[in-house]
C-alpha cells in the first residue's frame, strides 16, 4: 500500500506539459465579439432591417412598460397545486363521465351491412356535417342562362362544393376583416349579426339537408333556410344597436384605460 | 457502523432524514434514480433557462388583471370548451387504440352484395363477444360527439368573443383547419362500419370530389382509392383515421396551445 500523502495517479501532473490542451479557447475575447451596433452597421439589407426592427421593438416595449400600470408579480393567479389541479381534475372527471354515462343511456346502434346495388331511402352524415349536406342541395338556385334555355353552369356538385369554399374562406378571413379593440358583442353589433346569421344559417343547411323529415314544402323550406338567417341578424343587430347606447356607458372604465380605443 | 462511505451527496440518506408522505418519497427515490443515470437535473435547468430567457410569464388570470372576480364566473365554461375537446379527443384515442385491436379493414367475406364484410363482422364481434365492447365502441362515438360538438362551441366563442383579433388571426385560421380536420376524423370513422350509411355517405364523397374540375380525379384517387368505393376505400380511411389524421391533428392541437401558451389567453371582459 502507499502512504496517505502521495496521490494517486497516473504518472504525475506537470504544468509545463498539458495533454488536455490547455483551457477552452473557443470564446473569443470581449473585444472581439461585436455589439449590436456594430452588427447593425455591418449587415445589408433585409439583415439590417430586421436588427432595425428589433431594437424598435425593444424600445416601444421598454417605453410602454415604463407607461403602464401594470403591476408585474412573481406570483400570479392561483397556485398550480392544489388549486388549479384540483379544479382541472374535477372538470377532467366530470366531462368523462358525461361522455360515459350518455354512452351508456344511449348505445350506439347499428345499421345494415353495406349494399351498392340497393340506394337507400335516407342517406344521412353524422350530424355535424348536415350543413355541409344541405350545401349539396342548393340546385335551386344554381345560376342559369336563359341565353343557353336555362341550362346551368355549373353541376350541382360542384356549385356544393363552392359554397362550402365559399364558407370557409369566409371564416378564415373574418380576423382580416374585423380590426379595432371591441371584444363584446354589444361593442359589434354588425359583425355579431354576422355571427348569429351563420349559426342560424348552419341550422337551417341541417334541415335543409333532412328535408324528408319536415312536413312542410321545399319550396317553403328553401325559402326559409336563407329568410331565417337573415332575420336572425337583422333582429341581433336590432338589439345590440339599442343596447348599445346604455351598455357604453356601463363599460368598465377601466378596460378603456387599459386599451384605449386606436 | 457502515463501510459503505457516507458524505454530503448520499441522497438516499439525506432522503431517510426528512419527513416524507409516500408519495414524495416515491417520487423522490425515482428522480434520484433518473437523474444519477442520465443526469436529469442539469436538462431541467437548462429548459427553465430558456423558460426565462424566452421572457415567458405566467399569464395573470383575467379576472385578477381587470379586477373582475366575482362578476364573470359564468363565463369559464366557454372558456374551458377548448380543453373540453382535447379531453373528448383523448378518450376517443384510448378507446379508438383499444378498438383497434379488434376491427379489420376488410371488405372481404361478402358472398353477394350486401352480405356483412369482414369489417362489418369485425364490428359484430366487437359489439357482442368482446367484453365491453359495445361500451367502448359507444363511448368511442359519443367521445367523438362531444369533441365535435366541443370545437364547435369553442369556435363560437371565440368568434363572439372577439378572441381571433391581433394578434391571434394565425391562431383562428390554425383551428379552422383543425376544425375541417376534426370533421374529416369524424367522416372518416363514420364509413370505417362499413354499413349502409357508410357506404353511401362515402359514395356521396367520391361524388363530391369527382365534380370538382382539375383536381377532382386525383383527389378521388388519393382519398377514395379510385372512383368506385371498395376495399382500397376502406384501407384508405382506415390509415387516415387511425395514422395520418391522429398525427396531423395532434400536431397542430400543441401548435395550436403552444400559440395560445406564448400570447395568453384573450382576455373576457
Amino acid at each position: 500500500m502507499t502512504d496517505d500523502t502521495t496521490p494517486m495517479t497516473d504518472g504525475g501532473t506537470d504544468g509545463e506539459a498539458r495533454t488536455d490542451g490547455g483551457p477552452p479557447a473557443t470564446v473569443p475575447p470581449d473585444d472581439e465579439t461585436p455589439t449590436w451596433s456594430e452588427r447593425k452597421e455591418r449587415s445589408q439589407g433585409l439583415a439590417q432591417l430586421t436588427y432595425q426592427y428589433f431594437e424598435r421593438s425593444r424600445r416601444e416595449d421598454e417605453e410602454l412598460r415604463a407607461e403602464s400600470t401594470y403591476v408585474e408579480r412573481d406570483v400570479l393567479g392561483f397556485p398550480a397545486w392544489p388549486h388549479e389541479t384540483l379544479r382541472n381534475l374535477a372538470i377532467t372527471s366530470f366531462f368523462i363521465g358525461i361522455i360515459v354515462l350518455v354512452a351508456a343511456v344511449l348505445p350506439v346502434h347499428f345499421g345494415a351491412p353495406a349494399n351498392p346495388g340497393s340506394t337507400p331511402a335516407v342517406i344521412l352524415p353524422d350530424w355535424y356535417l348536415y350543413w355541409s349536406f344541405g350545401l349539396l342541395k342548393l340546385n335551386p338556385i344554381n345560376p342559369g342562362l336563359e341565353v343557353l334555355g336555362g341550362n346551368i353552369l355549373l353541376g350541382n356538385e360542384f356549385l356544393g362544393i363552392i359554397a362550402h369554399g365559399i364558407i370557409f374562406a369566409a371564416i378564415t378571413l373574418v380576423p382580416f376583416l374585423n380590426k379595432g379593440s371591441a371584444r363584446r358583442p354589444v361593442e359589434q353589433p354588425f359583425w355579431s349579426a354576422v355571427g348569429v346569421t351563420g349559426v342560424v344559417l348552419s341550422f337551417t343547411l341541417a334541415a335543409l339537408a333532412i328535408q324528408n323529415f319536415f312536413p312542410i314544402g321545399l319550396d317553403l323550406l328553401f325559402t326559409l333556410t336563407f329568410l331565417l338567417p337573415a332575420v336572425g341578424g337583422i333582429i341581433t343587430y336590432a338589439v345590440l344597436k339599442t343596447m348599445r347606447e346604455g351598455y357604453m356607458y356601463d363599460l368598465n372604465r377601466r378596460y378603456y384605460m387599459l386599451r384605449p380605443p386606436k | 457502523m457502515s463501510l459503505k462511505k457516507q458524505d454530503e451527496m448520499d441522497h438516499n440518506a439525506w432522503l431517510k432524514k426528512q419527513d416524507l408522505t409516500v408519495i414524495e418519497t416515491a417520487f423522490l427515490t425515482t428522480l434520484i434514480w433518473l437523474d444519477k443515470r442520465l443526469r436529469i437535473v442539469d436538462y431541467l435547468e437548462l429548459l427553465e433557462t430558456m423558460y426565462y430567457r424566452a421572457n415567458l410569464q405566467m399569464p395573470k388570470s383575467h379576472t385578477e388583471q381587470y379586477d373582475l372576480d366575482n362578476k364573470f364566473w359564468y363565463w369559464y365554461p366557454l372558456y374551458s370548451l377548448g380543453s373540453l375537446s382535447i379531453i373528448a379527443y383523448l378518450v376517443a384515442a384510448i378507446t379508438g387504440a383499444l378498438l383497434g385491436f379488434y376491427y379489420s379493414p376488410s371488405t372481404a367475406g361478402a358472398a353477394a352484395q350486401g352480405d356483412p364484410t369482414a369489417a362489418y363482422d369485425s364490428l359484430v364481434l366487437i359489439m357482442t363477444d368482446v367484453q365491453f365492447g359495445f361500451m367502448l365502441r359507444s363511448i368511442h362515438k359519443w367521445a367523438a360527439q362531444f369533441m365535435t360538438a366541443a370545437v364547435f362551441l369553442h369556435m363560437l366563442r371565440v368568434y363572439f368573443t372577439g378572441s381571433y383579433k391581433e394578434p391571434r388571426e394565425v391562431n383562428w385560421v390554425l383551428g379552422v383547419v383543425l376544425i375541417a380536420l376534426t370533421l374529416f376524423f369524424g367522416f372518416s370513422g363514420y364509413v370505417l362500419p362499413w354499413k349502409q350509411l357508410s357506404f353511401w355517405a362515402a359514395q356521396i364523397g367520391v361524388e363530391m370530389a369527382l365534380a370538382t374540375p382539375i383536381v377532382g380525379e386525383w383527389a378521388a384517387q388519393l382519398v377514395f382509392g379510385g372512383f368506385t368505393l371498395g376495399q382500397a376505400t376502406l384501407v384508405r380511411m382506415y390509415i387516415l383515421h387511425v395514422f395520418v389524421l391522429p398525427f396531423v391533428v395532434t400536431g397542430l392541437i400543441a401548435l395550436h396551445v403552444g400559440i395560445v401558451w406564448v400570447q395568453g389567453i384573450a382576455e373576457p371582459h
